[in-house]
């Protein structure tokens, strides 16, 4: 303790160039905070894909659609218990800034197959028999103060589902869910009735192929099976003109990530890309420090402070330097997090994440890589001064 | 009064240096810096070690100090042979038994006089209200404490040396090794640096080893001792003991 002010006086004697290099790690355990919170993000709305639900699309790509005439027939493939059809629907309610994720599903069909989403019997009852009606998580609901009962006009982005004017949605339940028990559930999202959207389109544009169904969702009765399952499905429609591709929920779901490239791949790259170039400025940092108090680490030696002490001197300059560029990067990071989902753009894209914060688990990463970077930037200078003869040293004076 | 007659009156050897060699490794070549040193200076002796540049003043000051070890022989400082020591033993040892005054002061940059003066304390147990006191003590018997908190930059090349002395007594030491430590200053200010180390033989008992090629500053001292291409003359000279 004792030597703290003797650390921090070293630390200011070039307050530049430590300033320098506190914001160069600053930016470094930001940037590694946020990217690692968003991968987080992701990985925890993959927690919610249950083993026992397939998902059917097209082989080619998940933005065609398959027929409606597939349901039935999915449906005599054994093993399969329930087949729900749904459309990504791409609702933008006013604006938007104020996206939240919504689908068309058969609703009744659709709750039984995600038990995860918890709504009081009345509003199920009220939303199966509404052909316009909707359910939305509690986030969401919170979030735009929307109550049972209310009417919502939305467009969509999606140019075959702009019919020239807003669909009316009417708000027949807002669902919650048991976080103990399924962990990753989405509460910001909208879920209306499949059958509003199809037979719109269906009086408008009867015969595109867009006027069809998005994907399947499959319920399974043995998720041991889903393998053989997904490719009897396939098989079904090898000689289709529209063939499918079936997979497991949290693989359709990674898969749909994976369409902006590997995520995690491109988050780690850039991360450990930023901490290299930081190794190297903090290494570069401590080396020039040591090198001109060549002199004065003679003195201190001569003085009576061991070599082992010097060094730890040294290697505590570097841990000062990773202490404050990792905890301001915390709270930059911890900052910018909140601030995100209301910027423009960025803002976009991470409202669809609704656990996105810097927890304390990723907060105490940040701060150790922090701390690492730092003590193995430190550690050759630090080595070199331990090493050093005092004589040698005054000698070079 | 001569090495000779203080080792008469059986009074107890401070530094005791027996056929101390000390040869550097130069490529290929051995350099001998030292042949076979023997010295013996009495406690509370104020020797002056002479002799002209590349003599091997300056390394057989360091010897005494433990910041270098003999090739071969033995350095017995108040009755410890240093030249077995290991480096962490022999850090504590000069923390605890010697003073170092350089030529060019070297002083903490960073640290204002109180805190270079402050810097071996660190070593010690002691608290730091207690440090403080010590160190002001000590910046006291200097007559800077007016300047304690002033840093380097803010004082003059002889205030500086004072600074540097305060540190070579804080804890107290009882040898004080001094290289040239007027060799950076004008005449007056070496003067009084010279009185100063006077005072702290002649009132505080400490026996000090000063290297200078300066005849001035070697006739404050009670014994001159030469060194001649790593050979210490035979005889110590009687200086001029103020």
């Amino acid at each position: 303790m004792k030597f703290i002010p003797l650390i921090l006086r070293h630390l200011r004697r070039n307050w530049m160039r430590t300033a320098s290099t506190v914001i160069a790690m600053t930016v470094c355990i930001f940037l590694f905070c946020t990217l690692q919170t968003f991968l987080k993000a992701v990985n925890w709305n993959l927690q919610s894909a249950s083993s026992s639900r397939l998902v059917v699309r097209h082989r080619v790509s998940m933005v065609f659609n398959v027929p409606v005439s597939y349901k039935a027939r999915i449906q005599s493939i054994p093993g399969v218990e329930t087949v729900v059809a749904s459309n990504w629907f791409g609702g933008i309610f006013r604006d938007m800034r104020n996206f939240f994720p919504n689908m068309a599903v058969e609703p009744e069909p659709y709750l039984a197959m995600y038990p995860e989403f918890i709504l009081p019997d009345d509003q199920k009852k009220a939303w199966f028999a509404d052909r316009r009606g909707c359910i939305i998580g509690r986030r969401t609901a919170e979030r735009f103060h929307f109550k049972v009962g209310d009417t919502i006009a939305m467009d969509s982005f999606i140019p075959p589902y702009r019919i020239g004017h807003p669909w009316e949605f009417r708000i027949d339940g807002i669902y919650d869910t048991d976080p103990v028990r399924y962990p990753g559930t989405d509460l910001t999202m909208m879920y209306f009735n499949w059958d509003y959207l199809y037979e719109t389109l269906h009086a408008i544009r009867p015969n595109s192929s867009y006027t069809a169904v998005g994907n399947y969702m499959v319920k399974i009765s043995d998720p041991n099976k889903a393998g053989q399952v997904s490719k009897a499905i396939d098989d079904l429609f090898e000689n289709s003109d529209v063939q499918t591709r079936t997979e497991t929920e949290s693989a359709f779901r990674a898969g749909f990530l994976a369409m902006i490239g590997n995520l995690a791949l491109l988050l780690n790259s850039i991360a450990i890309a930023v901490m290299f170039t930081i190794l190297l400025v903090v290494a570069n940092t401590m080396s020039m420090a040591v090198r001109e108090r060549r002199k004065e680490i003679a003195v201190l030696k001569t003085l009576g402070f061991s070599s082992a002490l010097v060094m730890s001197l040294i290697l505590g300059e570097a841990m000062a330097i990773g202490l404050m560029g990792g905890g301001f990067g915390i709270l930059l990071g911890h900052w910018m997090i909140q601030a995100l989902p209301n910027l423009p753009f960025l803002g976009d894209a991470v409202r669809g994440f609704p656990e996105l914060g810097l927890t304390l688990p990723t907060a105490a990463i940040g701060m150790g890589t922090a701390l690492a970077l730092s003590l193995a930037a430190g550690i050759i200078p630090a080595w070199l001064a331990y090493r050093a003869r005092i004589t040698e040293m005054l000698r070079q004076i | 009064m001569a090495t000779g007659q203080v080792a008469q009156t059986g009074t107890r050897i401070a530094v005791d240096v027996q056929q101390v060699r000390k040869i550097y490794q130069r490529d290929a070549q051995q350099i001998t810096v030292l042949d076979g040193i023997d010295l013996r200076v009495p406690e509370g002796e104020f020797l002056a070690l002479m002799g002209p540049s590349g003599s091997g003043k300056t390394t057989l000051l360091n010897l005494i100090a433990g910041i270098d070890r003999p090739t071969a022989g033995r350095v017995v400082i108040d009755g410890t042979d240093i030249s077995t020591l290991g480096e962490g033993a022999l850090a504590r040892w000069r923390s605890r038994n010697v003073g170092f005054i350089f030529q060019f002061y070297n002083l903490i940059p960073v640290l204002t006089a109180i805190g270079n003066v402050e810097l071996p304390l660190l070593l010690t147990k002691l608290s730091a209200k207690q440090r403080r006191d010590r160190a002001m003590t000590a910046l006291r018997v200097v007559g800077l404490e007016d300047r304690a908190h002033h840093y380097p930059r803010q004082l003059s090349g002889g205030q500086e040396q004072r600074v540097a002395i305060a540190r070579a007594i804080v804890t107290d030491p009882k040898i004080i090794v001094a290289d040239e430590p007027t060799g950076d200053l004008d005449h007056k200010s070496a003067e009084e640096i010279l009185e100063l180390v006077v005072t702290l033989n002649r009132e505080f008992h400490k026996t000090i080893v000063m290297v200078t090629h300066d005849p001035r500053a070697a006739r404050h001292a009670h014994t001159e001792r030469h060194l001649e291409k790593g050979v210490l003359e035979s005889n110590g000279a009687q200086a001029g003991a103020k």
